[in-house]
C-alpha cells in the first residue's frame, strides 16, 4: 500500500487521505445503481410513416460536421431459394456498381472525391445501402443514395465482373478455418434450408446469377413496405424529412416476401470432422437450433446466455475453458436470432490434442447449465452486465440510430430501447432456469471440427459417430 | 451539445462544395488538460457529458520494441496483469468490470502496451481503484504464468502460425528489418514464451512500469477535478524510475532488394512489399500518407484499377504508411486472386509504385486523397475511447496533443511534387523487401 500511505502525507489538506485502506476498496462496494437515463434525448428524433409503407427515422447530433444516411430494406438473404443463394449479396455487390446515369467508376469517382463513403451490404434479415460524409456535401450525397437505391443499372459488363470477384472471394475465404467452421457448422444443422448454406452463397449458386438475377432480386425485396429510410449526424430534421418524403414517397412496389420457412435443426447430435491435415489448432463448433429475434423469451435467453457464455471473462465458459484450463485464447457462445430460429452455438479453438478435452469441459458445461442454471447473484451480475453494455453500445449518434433501425427491421416496439433495462430487471431466475431447461441440450448438440481428420477421429469417436468431410 | 454549435452556423449556406475543404469546427480534443504527479505519471483528462460513458486507458511505453532477451515478453507481461494482485484473485478484475457492462481489454504494440476500460460514468472509482491495485500490489506467480503461457501460445496459433495473413506478417518484419527490434514478432517467437521465467516478468515489470514511463488518459463523462484527486490518491504513489533502459539497435541502410516465400494452404497467394519510411512525426509523413490514399482510397485508386478492375488479378490491392515511434515502413499488398499468378500481382504493384516516383500524379487525385484524410480526421472523433486513445498517442508521440487544424493544415499543404519527392526519397527498388505467400509446391521468382 505504499501509494496510499505516500499519498496521505501530500494530499492531507484535501481531505482524500486516509478514505482507503481503512474503508473498504472500491471492489467491496455494492455496485451503484445504474442511471436510467433516457436513450434519445427529448427532441433529437423525428420519425415520420410515409403513406406507400416507408418509415423513416432522422436523429439530429450537430457536434461533428459529419451525417449518414440509409436506406435499410428488412428482408435478406434469408428470403433466398437455396438454388439462388448468394443473390442477395450479389445484388448489394452490383447496386455500387453503377446507379441512374452513372456507371460504376463514375458512381465511385463522385464518392471517391468528396471524401465520402458508399456501402450497400447484405445480411440474413435485412439489405443496408448507406451513405456517410461530411454534412456539406448531403444533397450529392442525399440524390446518390436514392439512385442506388431506386435506379440500379445492374450493367452486364459490371454483373459479369462481380460473379468472377465473389467466386474468387468464396475459394479465397475457404482458406480461413474460422470461416470453414461457419459453414461447415451451418450446414450440419440446416442441411437443405437456406440456413444451411453461407450467406453469400456457394460457388455452384454464385455461379448461375447474373444481371437478370439481381434485377428481379432487387425488384422482389427493394419495395416500399420493407424500407426504412434513416439518418443520424449534422443533418436539419425537418428540411430533410421532407427531401425523404419527395423522393420516396411515391415510391410503388408489392407487398414485401414472406421470411420464408422455419428451419428444422436436427434432434441427433451429428459429429462433423473438416479435414485440414496443415492445421495445429482446431475450431470447434458445438451446438443445435435455437430461436428467433421475435421470441418472447429472448431477454432471458441472453441473459443465460451471458452467465453460460456471452459475457466475457464472468461467464462458466471462458472461466473454465480459458481462466482455469488454459486451453484457449477465446471461447463464446451464442443464440444466433435471425427472422426464423438461428443456432445456438458454441465456438472456440485449441491445440489438436486438447480438442476432446475441450468438448467434454463444453458438453459438461451445457448439462450444467440446466442442472444449476445462474443463482440469484449470478443473474443479478449478468442483469448489470447487460444494461452496462447497453449503455455503452449506444454512445453514438449512428450506434443509436442503428439500433432503431434494427427494431423496425424485426416490427418490434419502438419504445425497446428505452424500455431495455427495465425489462433485463424484471427477468426473474424461474425464467432463465426454464429456458436452460427448453433451449439447451447437450444431448444433441452437434459437433463440428475443423483441423487434421486423422488427429481428431480418435478424440471425437467417444462423443458418437464421426463424419470426415473434405474442406 | 455544449461545443461545436456555434462553429457549425456557417455550415447550412456552404451547400454543395466538391473537393473543397470541410468547414471549421471545434476540435473536443482542444480541451484536454494535462496533469504530471510529482512522480512523474502524466494524466490526461478530457470531458465530454454527452452521453454517461467513459474510457480510462493506461499507456505504458513499453512494447516488443524493447525486448532484450526473451520476445514476446511485454505481451505476455500484459496478459499478467490480469491475472491478479495481492488484494484480488486472477481475473476477478476483468469480471468485475464486465459485470457491471464495461469493455475491458489491453494491446500491445512495438512501441506500447495499452491497458482500456469502457464503462459508464458511475464505475470510474472502480475503474480507478483496479489499476492502482495492479500497479501496486501485481503478483506474479509461477501458477498463474504457466496458465498465461499457453492461453499466448494459443493466440500465437491463431493470429500467427494457423492465418496465411499472420504468416506473411511475420515473413515481412523480419525481412525488412534486419537488426532493428521492430523485426521482432510482438506475440514472440515460440521458444521463447515456452522458456520465460517469473524473474523475468518482474524484471521487466520493475524496469518498464515505473509512474514517469506511464500516461494515464481519461474521456467522457466525469468531473475532471474528482477524478484527478482519486488518481493521485491511488497512483500518485508509485515509484519513479531514474533510468529506463532503451534498445540502442538502428536499422542500418538497406542496400538492395531482399526477398522470401512462405508456403501455406492457400487458394489464392498474397504478395506484399515494404520500404523503410520514417518514424512517426517525420516532415515527409502527411505526403506518404497522401500517397497511400492515392494508391489505395476507393474504387478510383490506382492499386484497384490496375489489379482488380482493369486486369482482375486480386480479390484487394492497397497501399499504406505505417509509422512507428522509432522506424517506419510503406507496406504495398495484393491478395491474389486463386488460380492467379502471383508474379503478375508483383509486377503490377511494382509498376504503380514506379509510376508515383516517375509521374506526377493528377490535381484530382491529390484532392481526392487530402478529402479522404481529412473526413476521416474529422469523423474519427466519435467515441470516449476514440478521444482517449488519440489524446495519449499524441502525447507520448509529440509531448503535446496537436490540434485538429495544424493536422489538417499539414494535409492541405501536401501537393504534386512533394508526393513525387517523398515516393523518389523512399520508394526505391533497392530498399524494398519483397514476400510471396504461395500454396505448397509453387515456387516464387528466382
Amino acid at each position: 500500500m505504499r501509494c496510499v500511505l505516500a499519498l496521505a502525507l501530500v494530499l492531507g489538506a484535501t481531505g482524500c487521505a486516509g478514505a482507503w485502506p481503512f474503508t473498504s476498496p472500491e471492489w467491496e462496494k455494492p455496485p451503484p445503481l445504474p442511471v436510467d437515463a433516457a436513450v434519445v434525448q427529448p427532441g433529437r428524433l423525428q420519425r415520420a410513416d410515409l403513406p406507400n409503407g416507408v418509415r423513416v427515422l432522422v436523429l439530429e447530433d450537430r457536434r461533428l460536421p459529419a451525417f449518414t444516411l440509409g436506406v435499410v430494406i428488412a428482408r435478406g438473404a434469408g428470403v433466398e431459394a437455396t438454388s439462388e443463394a448468394g443473390v442477395a449479396s450479389y445484388t448489394a455487390e452490383l447496386m455500387e456498381r453503377g446507379a441512374g446515369a452513372r456507371t460504376a467508376l463514375e458512381l465511385a469517382g463522385v464518392v471517391d472525391a468528396l471524401g465520402a463513403s458508399l456501402e450497400v451490404s447484405a445480411s440474413w434479415d435485412s439489405i443496408s445501402a448507406q451513405v456517410a460524409g461530411l454534412s456539406q456535401d448531403r444533397d450529392v450525397l442525399f440524390d446518390l443514395l436514392a439512385d442506388v437505391v431506386l435506379r440500379p443499372r445492374f450493367d452486364a459488363d459490371e454483373a459479369e465482373r462481380v460473379r468472377a470477384e465473389s467466386l474468387a472471394a468464396l475459394r479465397q475465404a475457404a482458406d480461413d478455418p474460422g470461416t470453414l467452421l461457419s459453414w461447415s457448422f451451418a450446414k450440419a444443422l440446416y442441411a437443405g434450408h437456406r440456413y444451411g448454406l453461407p450467406e453469400s452463397g456457394t460457388e455452384e449458386t454464385v455461379a448461375r446469377l447474373g444481371a437478370a438475377s439481381a434485377r428481379a432480386f432487387h425488384r422482389r425485396v427493394f419495395v416500399p413496405g420493407a424500407a426504412i429510410v434513416f439518418a443520424s449526424g449534422d443533418v436539419d430534421p425537418a428540411l430533410l424529412l421532407e427531401r425523404i418524403r419527395a423522393t420516396y414517397g411515391a415510391w410503388q412496389g408489392s407487398p414485401p416476401p414472406d421470411v420464408g420457412a422455419a428451419p428444422k435443426a436436427p434432434q441427433q447430435r451429428r459429429i462433423v470432422v473438416v479435414d485440414r491435415p496443415d492445421l495445429g489448432q482446431a475450431q470447434i463448433g458445438v451446438g443445435h437450433g435455437g430461436i428467433p429475434r421475435s421470441d418472447p423469451r429472448r431477454l432471458a435467453v441472453q441473459l443465460l446466455n451471458s452467465a453460460l457464455g456471452g459475457g466475457g471473462f464472468s461467464s462458466r465458459l471462458m472461466a473454465r475453458i480459458r481462466s482455469e484450463e488454459g486451453l484457449t485464447y477465446g471461447i463464446s457462445s451464442q443464440f444466433v436470432q435471425r427472422h426464423r430460429a438461428g443456432p445456438f452455438a458454441v465456438f472456440t479453438f485449441t491445440r489438436v490434442p486438447k480438442v476432446g478435452e475441450v468438448i467434454t469441459g463444453i458438453l459438461e458445461e451445457l448439462e450444467r447449465i440446466r442442472r444449476e442454471p445462474p443463482t440469484a447473484e449470478e443473474l443479478a451480475r449478468v442483469q448489470s452486465q447487460r444494461s452496462g453494455q447497453f449503455a455503452l453500445a449506444l454512445e453514438t449518434s449512428s450506434e443509436v440510430a442503428a439500433a432503431l433501425v434494427d427494431l423496425e427491421v424485426y416490427r418490434l416496439p419502438r419504445d425497446s430501447l428505452d424500455s431495455y433495462r427495465g425489462r433485463v430487471r424484471a427477468v426473474t431466475a424461474l425464467q432463465t432456469a426454464a429456458v436452460a431447461q427448453d433451449l439447451i441440450d447437450p444431448a444433441r448438440a452437434s459437433i463440428v471440427v475443423v483441423g487434421p481428420a486423422e488427429l481428431l477421429r480418435p478424440q471425437l469417436d467417444p462423443f458418437g459417430a464421426v463424419e470426415v468431410v473434405q474442406p | 451539445m455544449r461545443w461545436g454549435r456555434a462553429a457549425l452556423l456557417g455550415l447550412a449556406a456552404l451547400g454543395v462544395a466538391s473537393g473543397a475543404a470541410a468547414a471549421p469546427f471545434e476540435d473536443p480534443a482542444a480541451r484536454t488538460r494535462v496533469t504530471t504527479l510529482e512522480n512523474g505519471l502524466t494524466i490526461l483528462t478530457l470531458e465530454d457529458h454527452t452521453t454517461p460513458v467513459v474510457s480510462l486507458q493506461i499507456w505504458a511505453r513499453v512494447g516488443s520494441g524493447d525486448e532484450a532477451r526473451f520476445t514476446g515478453l511485454a505481451h505476455l507481461f500484459e496478459h499478467m496483469m490480469f491475472r491478479g494482485s495481492a488484494h484480488l484473485a486472477k481475473e476477478v478484475h476483468s469480471r468485475l468490470i464486465e459485470e457491471r457492462g464495461g469493455q475491458i481489454n489491453a494491446y500491445t504494440s512495438r512501441d506500447e502496451t495499452v491497458y482500456f476500460t469502457d464503462i459508464t460514468t458511475e464505475h470510474l472509482p472502480l475503474v480507478i481503484a483496479l489499476e492502482a491495485e495492479r500497479l501496486a500490489n501485481l503478483d506474479v506467480s509461477e501458477e498463474s504464468l504457466a496458465d498465461e503461457r499457453q492461453v499466448v501460445i494459443e493466440e500465437r496459433r491463431f493470429r500467427t502460425e494457423d492465418s496465411p495473413e499472420g504468416r506473411l506478417f511475420e515473413a515481412l518484419m523480419a525481412t525488412s528489418f534486419q537488426a532493428h527490434p521492430y523485426r521482432v514478432p510482438t506475440i514472440g517467437w515460440k521458444s521463447d514464451l515456452e522458456k520465460m521465467s517469473v524473474a523475468e516478468c518482474r524484471a521487466f515489470f520493475d524496469e518498464y512500469y515505473a509512474a514517469n514511463n506511464l500516461v494515464v488518459s481519461v474521456a467522457g463523462d466525469f468531473d475532471s477535478e474528482e477524478v484527478l484527486a482519486l488518481l493521485a490518491h491511488q497512483l500518485g504513489g508509485l515509484r519513479r524510475a531514474e533510468h529506463i533502459e532503451r534498445n540502442p539497435t538502428e536499422e542500418p541502410e538497406q542496400s538492395g532488394e531482399r526477398r522470401a516465400v512462405v508456403h501455406f494452404e492457400v487458394a489464392g497467394p498474397i504478395v506484399a512489399m515494404a520500404w523503410h519510411a520514417p518514424a512517426t512525426g517525420h516532415a515527409d509523413g502527411d505526403a506518404l500518407d497522401v500517397a497511400s490514399e492515392i494508391l489505395s482510397s476507393g474504387r478510383t485508386s490506382r492499386l484497384y484499377r490496375a489489379l482488380v478492375y482493369d486486369r482482375p488479378v486480386a480479390l484487394g490491392a492497397s497501399g499504406g504508411y505505417w509509422a512507428l515511434a522509432r522506424a517506419g515502413l510503406f507496406f504495398a499488398f495484393a491478395q491474389v486472386r486463386p488460380g492467379a499468378s502471383a508474379s503478375e500481382a508483383e509486377s503490377l504493384l511494382t509498376r504503380e509504385i514506379e509510376r508515383l516516383r516517375s509521374e506526377p500524379v493528377t490535381e484530382a487525385e491529390i484532392e481526392k486523397a487530402k478529402r479522404v484524410l481529412e473526413v476521416g480526421l474529422i469523423v474519427g472523433q466519435g467515441s470516449s475511447h476514440a478521444l482517449a486513445s488519440r489524446i495519449a498517442e499524441e502525447w507520448i508521440a509529440f509531448g503535446r496533443v496537436r490540434p485538429l487544424e495544424e493536422r489538417l493544415a499539414a494535409i492541405r499543404a501536401v501537393d504534386v511534387a512533394a508526393v513525387q519527392r517523398v515516393a523518389q526519397r523512399w520508394l526505391a527498388p533497392t530498399g524494398r523487401s519483397v514476400v510471396q505467400l504461395l500454396p505448397p509446391g509453387e515456387e516464387g521468382p528466382r
